[in-house]
């Protein structure tokens, strides 16, 4: 697992709501409206949970205690490709 | 007063000159039109609506006129006009009365940003608001005509007024605007209804009108609390079923169907999303069957 440190890429513009395992969020920042469903919202959250930033290892035990799944090397890449896509819509951004 | 109190003639002569001006729900309109097609159109249409002072303030001040210039000689057309400027292309005159539905849809949707403007029917009972976001040919004027047949309160068929912060919805009641089959199957649901003419070969197909009915007009300043939120769609012969919907597809589908939620930025979703998470969300497809579509509405009452 890579040593890469995550964080929202401005938590101050980001505006969420959940409903049950939805997530819907408003970026302030870039004006779009985004919808996630269970996977997206979970990592989403961790994410913005922690605002200094968060470590791709803690996120994936994160994500599998918030779900019941498995802690493996397939959800870690599963939220590996989560993060670059939250990334590719300006939400999160990382440092190594 | 209401505009059934003028005499044709009245109405005619303030269409032809100083304009009529009307409460269209929380904005006023002035109109100005020598059609006899506008005059006879707001005369069945818009019988209960309040006449508002000749002098007074108006929000938008429009009218539908004939070509001026060389292009009189052009067949017979009509342009709507915003304040005093021709803001689309003109169509044929036959079409006058649907241009300036058209154009007051228009009106609102580019100006009256005090609201969060969503496409979609509104119809309300119980004090409660039932909100049909849907996009055009999906069913949602003929299921707002079918409940308003049978005693929903309606609030809009085309345009959701959402107060930003609050989240209740203001009406603006106007003709129910049908289009092609749905001109019969209203009429043959609702054989009290007053519909107007029939104007064949417009943009959309063959259009009519639906004159709203009195309360609904005399009570257009009493806002309601969204209640439900229910995506409709029409699929020729499919059976009728009303099914929940996650409320973050619901919300999605609003924030598609919101002309000005760019404009509110984050108080547009503040505002849909307390909106959605206070509504029962559903999914609702329907084959033709007006009366198996009502009573699944109706069933919504007891929710």
């Amino acid at each position: 697992m890579e040593n890469r440190t995550w964080r929202a890429l401005a938590p101050e513009a980001i505006a969420s709501r959940s409903f049950d395992d939805e997530l819907v969020l408003y970026n302030e920042a870039t004006g779009s409206t985004h919808y996630l469903s269970v996977l997206g919202r979970s990592v989403m959250l961790a994410v913005l949970a922690h605002p200094s930033g968060v470590a791709l290892e803690t996120l994936v035990r994160r994500v599998a205690d918030d779900s019941g799944v498995s802690l493996d090397d397939a959800l870690a890449q599963t939220v590996e490709r989560t993060l670059a896509e939250l990334s590719e819509l300006r939400l999160v951004t990382s440092t190594t | 007063m209401i505009v059934a109190e003028l005499a044709p003639g009245e109405l005619r002569r303030r269409l032809s000159g100083p304009g009529l001006r009307v409460r269209l729900g929380p904005v006023a309109a002035q109109i100005r039109s020598p059609f006899a097609a506008v005059a006879s159109g707001l005369a069945l249409h818009y019988a209960e609506h309040a006449l508002l002072d000749p002098a007074g303030f108006a929000d938008f001040s429009v009218s539908v006129d004939p070509p001026f210039g060389v292009r009189r000689f052009v067949g017979r057309q009509a342009f709507f006009k915003f304040d005093g400027m021709a803001r689309f292309r003109p169509l044929p005159a036959t079409q006058a009365f649907p241009l300036l539905e058209w154009g007051l849809n228009w009106c609102v949707t580019s100006h009256s940003h005090q609201y969060l403007i969503v496409h979609a029917a509104v119809v309300e009972r119980g004090g409660r608001a039932l909100l049909l976001p849907a996009p055009p040919a999906s069913g949602k004027s003929t299921l707002c005509a079918a409940l308003v047949a049978r005693g929903w309160r309606l609030l809009s068929d085309e345009l959701a007024l959402i107060e930003i912060g609050r989240g209740s919805v203001v009406p603006m009641p106007r003709p129910i605007s049908l289009k092609n089959r749905s001109i019969d199957a209203i009429a043959k649901f609702w054989p009290d209804a007053t519909i107007g003419d029939v104007v064949p070969d417009t943009l959309k197909g063959s259009v009519a009108h639906v004159r709203p009915p009195v309360d609904s007009v005399r009570r257009g300043g009493e806002t309601a609390v969204p209640g439900w939120i229910v995506l409709p769609r029409y699929a020729q012969g499919e059976a009728t079923e009303l099914v929940a919907m996650s409320k973050g597809e619901a919300f999605m589908r609003l924030v598609d169907s919101a002309f000005n939620y760019s404009v509110h930025g984050r108080a547009a979703f503040d505002t849909l999303a307390d909106l959605v998470a206070a509504c029962e969300c559903c999914a609702f497809t329907y084959g033709g069957d007006l009366d198996e579509a009502v009573a699944a509405f109706d069933d919504l009452l007891d929710t």
